[in-house]
């Protein structure tokens, strides 16, 4: 008799024991309700099935990447890099289970088998040998201030700016760091930059899973910090901003973060930021995951809107605060291409675009590259800004 | 000095083998005051205790120690064996070697030494025992239910039937509860009204049982067997005795309001009687909408329509004083507020609606007779959603706690839809479906194969208005099949929670409650109905999440324990209380302020302080604030707790000197 194909699938403590040291710890208490599955934005890209409910399940088997069938083992390693770590699941999950922590779990095994996307293998190599997940030269990484008059940081400024790799070196997202500073400058605060002893903050490995490499650079980071004196961080992006504030205190950092938005909208209560252009606009926000849900910074960006003379500020109805849908880039999504109709970042533009507003406000410079890049292929009239932009061009 | 016996407990293995009896008992033969010492297998079994009573006599034995388990357990037993030969009971005393001593190590090492100084310590604490004999309190024996739901009516008929006079209060205008809300009741699908009114109208009727409505308890004191209380009637601005309930004043009163009983799904005057059958059937006034009250003297038509002269708007909050000799309560409860489910835009969505606003859709006598119409276009739904496990079993976001009957009723929900609607789709999502009650499961496989009900494994993430459908984003993990279900209406199963104002009324009557706010019973198996406090039992879901079975059957067995406290003329209360050196005292005061059972009053011409030895509850409090020394607790005094604490002291230098 022919070999009858086995279709019994084994228990695999081993594998179990290891996802939960690797942080999958929260896997014995699903109660297979499903509730994460039908948030996750995959579900609304109505044609792809992605089982959310059954990784915690999965994992407690020890039957993570396990398949012998390599096309089977290519589409198992898929799933688990599909996740974009918006934590939609999280927010809604009856017993707190964090779906993406138990997958960045299966992601550094995955990782420490060299069995993981090849884009993702590169930008893992490149953040580790330059500093940043595109490969740029570390020379180049202050030529977005070149002109503007930023000095270098010293102790005792009030804040290092911390602008992030890609308003670093992408020319679009360029503008925001440049338009950060000019607000700044315009409102006389003492700020510096680390200009190109700076490296990027690491969260993006981290959530591919390269957890070795990302602690030697926050390691590397949080020693730069400590030379330089740096006691307050004011960051552009969401992703350094949780990286720095609830992560890096794990390896000693001590020092304080605030993100733009709330930094802004200090200044405006507080008297010291005017806006006197008029900015007559419909303006929508899309709020950032990392920004949102992971930090709960929800009204700060809504009150510097608010604030701006003329601006309409318009929400995209059922999915706003915490149930905004993300952009599709966190967690490594930026560099993962899937097929056009596979989309999350087409799903959430055509919400943002339904509002019928002018332009996208956004707050995280991963949502900015998502939506730019999207939008050049579609035949819609509506703009993407971050708020920082917006506030420059009203002072 | 004492003659003291020591008998010293194997409890089987569960002492003997972590704590070396030989030794123990060779120990405390040597130990000062020790007539005798010997052990036993069993000493709660009865050659153990003809044991005790035989070296009782023989040895003129005049204080033993029962070295065993904790004295919550058998301290009656060997007490009752003590004074069968004679023995005041006072002076029989445990030394817990079990739970405090050979549960808690595994290393005979260590716990017999551990075992010897706790039984030393009793022994000190025998020697200066004092034979007392109990306080006898009167009991009157007379109750006092809060609430008139099933449970409280329920528990009132029983103990009015056996002969005892019982006062009612319930702080809406009428008795019923939530069960009056319900259309047809699982398992057997029989009309609520129908069997709760004939109990509504026997309560009424009944010589034994004064109801007060729009009442609510306003002050208390005492303890078991004699309570003082104030209850507060709230003033309906309607004279009882001249109103015949005839209605034409709700008829024509201009302001209409959502109605509390019909959930909002319908209108009541300001002046109303919450539904039909309301007991009593006299009609209050809401002040805060009626225009009289609202808008200074406006309006009016209620008093010009009525004939009997009945409408009194100068009506006062009237306060009556009672005395009785127990409390059960039966505040019952509320659903979860809707609003705490953003994902569901529950309270925004007028089509999401709670299980009682679907109750009063399906009633008979509800603001829709019985059709079932949705708010936003009067529409009559033809596909339904039934949600379960809303805020329940959700220890992130709600509560962790299951609300028990909500499967139930959804499975009823459903079946009672398709009756209603046979063209009309019934779907229930579940995480599972729980029957655990007689006829439940049966009932709920009758109601999938006759109403063709669609039961779908999954929580919905989201519900999303589109026009007027709502449609419910799910996952069903059985097959792992995406759904998008456009849907007419939504009914979520809201988690039972306390009723609101049930904190504030613990407070007040100095019992415990859960995290949640339930009345926490006295023990979770075997003593379900009274509350620790004597004198306070507890009847329907003020206890907890439970259908109307097991709340009928609950104010049973609270009504069967007033009973039992009603069945003697007198209680006997512990002797382990305080009291006062007179010679000691300086009358300063402080213990007054400290007693929360207000015992503690001034003699004011001896100007010391004396004990009420029937309101005091022995908890130590004033004599641990009694700046002089003067107050001690009996059998607990100073010089006894200084005499066992340096017995362990003393042993345990000893120890570590043998180290
Ligand atoms: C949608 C739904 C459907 C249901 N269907 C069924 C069914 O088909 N079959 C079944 O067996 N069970 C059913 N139940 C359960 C049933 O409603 C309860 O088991 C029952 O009503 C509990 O009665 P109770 O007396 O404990 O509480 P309640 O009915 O809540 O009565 C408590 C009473 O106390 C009063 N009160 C509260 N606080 C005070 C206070 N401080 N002072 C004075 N009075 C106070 C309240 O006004 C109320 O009248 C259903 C429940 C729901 C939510
Ligand atoms: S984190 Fe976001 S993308 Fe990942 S599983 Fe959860 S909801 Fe889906
Ligand atoms: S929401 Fe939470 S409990 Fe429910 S299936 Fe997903 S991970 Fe499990
Ligand atoms: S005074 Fe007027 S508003 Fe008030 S209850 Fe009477 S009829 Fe209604
Ligand atoms: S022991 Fe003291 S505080 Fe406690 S009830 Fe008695 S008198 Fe009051």
């Amino acid at each position: 008799m022919k070999d009858k194909k086995n279709l019994t699938t084994e228990i695999n403590p081993e594998i179990r024991d290891i996802l939960i040291e690797m942080g999958a710890e929260d896997i014995y208490k699903c109660y297979q309700c499903g509730k994460c599955t039908s948030v996750c934005p995959w579900f609304q890209v109505e044609i792809y099935d992605y089982p959310v409910f059954k990784f915690s399940l999965e994992t407690a088997l020890g039957v993570v990447a396990s398949s012998e069938d390599k096309k089977e083992l290519d589409k198992e390693i898929e799933l688990i890099y599909r996740c974009v770590g918006c934590e939609a699941c999280l927010e809604q999950c009856p017993h707190g289970i964090s779906t993406p922590n138990i997958l960045r779990a299966a992601r550094r095994l995955l990782v420490d088998f060299d069995s993981y996307p090849e884009t993702l293998k590169s930008t893992v190599q490149k953040t580790h040998n330059v500093g940043n997940p595109f490969g740029e030269h570390r020379e180049n990484r202050a030529d977005w201030a070149k002109g503007l008059n930023v000095l270098d940081y010293q102790q005792g400024m009030e804040f290092l700016y911390f602008p992030c790799c890609l308003p670093a070196y992408e020319t679009r997202n360029q503008k925001v760091a440049q338009a950060t500073v000019g607000v700044l400058q315009k409102c006389e605060v003492s700020f510096g930059i680390l200009g190109v002893k700076e490296t990027c903050c690491g969260e993006v490995i981290r959530r591919i899973g390269a957890e070795d490499i990302f602690k030697e650079v926050a390691k590397a980071n949080i020693k730069e910090f400590k030379d330089s004196g740096v006691k307050e961080v004011l960051v552009t992006s969401p992703h350094c901003f949780t990286t720095f504030k609830n992560e890096y205190p794990d390896f000693g950092a001590d020092f304080e973060v605030l993100h733009t938005t709330q930094y802004f909208s200090h200044l405006i209560d507080t008297g010291k930021l005017k806006l006197n252009k008029n900015f007559d606009k419909k303006v929508v926000y899309h709020d950032p995951c990392t920004l949102g849900r992971k930090n709960n910074i929800y009204e700060e960006p809504r009150n510097i809107l608010k604030n701006i003379p003329g601006l309409e500020l318009l929400e995209v109805e059922n999915f706003n605060r915490s149930l905004s849908l993300c952009c599709g880039a966190g967690s490594g999504g930026l560099w993962l291409e899937w097929e056009k109709d596979e989309r999350i970042v087409n799903v959430r533009l055509k919400q943002l675009t339904d509002t019928g507003a002018d332009i996208i406000a956004v707050a995280c410079p991963y949502c900015l590259q998502m939506f730019e890049e999207t939008l050049k292929s579609m035949d819609v009239n509506i703009k993407v800004m971050d708020i920082s932009e917006i506030i420059f061009e009203c002072l | 000095m004492k003659k003291i016996g020591v008998f010293v407990c194997h409890c089987g293995r569960n002492i003997s083998s972590t704590v070396n009896i030989d030794e123990v008992v060779e120990e405390i033969k040597k130990y000062p005051g020790v007539a005798l010492c010997t052990d036993y297998k069993y000493m709660c079994s009865d050659p153990g205790q003809d044991l005790i009573k035989k070296n009782i006599q023989d040895k003129k034995l005049d204080g033993i120690v029962i070295a065993a388990c904790s004295p919550s357990l058998h301290e009656l037993t060997f007490r009752n064996t003590a004074v069968k030969v004679g023995l005041n009971p006072y002076l029989t005393e445990i030394a817990n070697i079990r739970e405090q001593c050979s549960w808690v190590h595994s290393e005979i090492k260590e716990a017999t030494p551990k075992a010897i100084s706790i039984i030393e310590s009793i022994i000190e604490k025998t020697k200066l025992n004092e034979s007392l004999a109990p306080v006898k309190v009167k009991v009157n024996p007379k109750a006092l239910v809060i609430g008139g739901g099933i449970a409280g009516i329920q528990a009132s008929l029983d103990i009015a039937n056996s002969g005892h006079k019982v006062i009612l209060i319930e702080k809406s205008p009428s008795i019923g509860g939530r069960m009056a809300q319900l259309s047809e009741t699982f398992p057997t699908l029989d009309c609520s009204q129908c069997i709760l009114t004939p109990k509504m109208v026997e309560v009424s009727q009944h010589e034994n049982i004064s109801l007060f409505v729009y009442s609510e308890l306003e002050e208390i004191s005492g303890s078991v067997g004699n309570f003082k209380i104030k209850i507060r009637k709230k003033a309906s601005c309607v004279d009882n005795n001249k109103c015949t309930g005839c209605g034409v004043c709700s008829e024509k009163c201009p302001v209409s309001v959502d109605s509390e009983f019909d959930e909002g799904m319908g209108k009541r005057k300001a002046i109303y009687t919450p539904f039909p059958q309301a007991i009593p059937n006299k009609p209050v006034i809401d002040k805060e909408n009626c225009t009289y009250f609202s808008k200074d003297g406006k309006c009016g038509v209620c008093q010009i329509v009525c004939t009997l002269n009945a409408i009194d708007f100068d009506q006062k909050d009237e306060i009556v004083e009672e005395e009785v000799g127990a409390i059960v309560i039966a505040t019952g409860y509320e659903l979860y507020p809707m609003e705490n489910m953003i994902e569901y835009g529950a309270g925004e969505y007028p089509d999401v609606i709670n299980g009682l606003q679907f109750e009063r859709l399906l009633s008979a006598s509800g603001p829709t007779q019985g059709e079932i119409h949705r708010t936003s276009d009067n529409k009559i739904p033809k596909r339904i959603a039934f949600i379960s496990c809303v805020g329940s079993r959700d220890p992130e976001h709600h509560l962790p706690y299951c609300s028990k009957i909500c499967c139930m009723y959804m499975v009823k929900h459903a079946l009672l839809y398709k009756e209603h609607v046979p063209d009309g789709e019934a779907i229930v999502f579940s995480i599972d479906i729980r029957t655990s009650g007689k006829d439940y499961e049966e009932f709920l496989t009758r109601a999938k194969e006759e109403g063709n009900i669609l039961y779908i494994r999954g929580k919905p993430a989201r519900i999303i208005k589109q026009g007027n459908d709502l449609v419910v984003w799910c996952i069903n993990t059985l097959t792992g099949k995406q759904h998008r279900v456009k849907c007419d209406m939504v009914v979520l199963s809201m988690s039972m929670v306390p009723s609101s104002g049930a904190l504030d009324l613990a407070k007040a009557l100095r019992i415990h409650t859960n995290d949640f706010g339930f009345f926490t019973e006295a023990h979770p198996k075997l003593r379900p109905v009274e509350s620790l406090v004597p004198g306070f039992y507890l009847a329907g879901t003020a206890q907890g999440p439970k259908d109307i079975p097991d709340t009928v059957s609950q104010a049973s067995g609270a009504a069967a324990k007033v009973l039992t406290l009603f069945s003697s003329d007198e209680i006997s209360h512990s002797p382990i209380i305080a009291s006062v050196n007179e010679d000691l005292c300086s009358g300063c005061g402080i213990c007054i302020a400290t007693c929360p059972y207000d015992a503690r009053e001034m003699d004011e011409r001896k100007k010391i302080v004396s004990v009420n030895e029937i309101l005091c509850e022995g908890c130590g409090a004033c004599i641990s604030a009694c700046p002089s020394g003067a107050s001690q607790q009996k059998n607990l005094t100073d010089n006894q707790i200084d005499n066992m604490i340096s017995v362990l002291l003393h042993s345990n230098t000893k120890a570590l000197e043998r180290e």
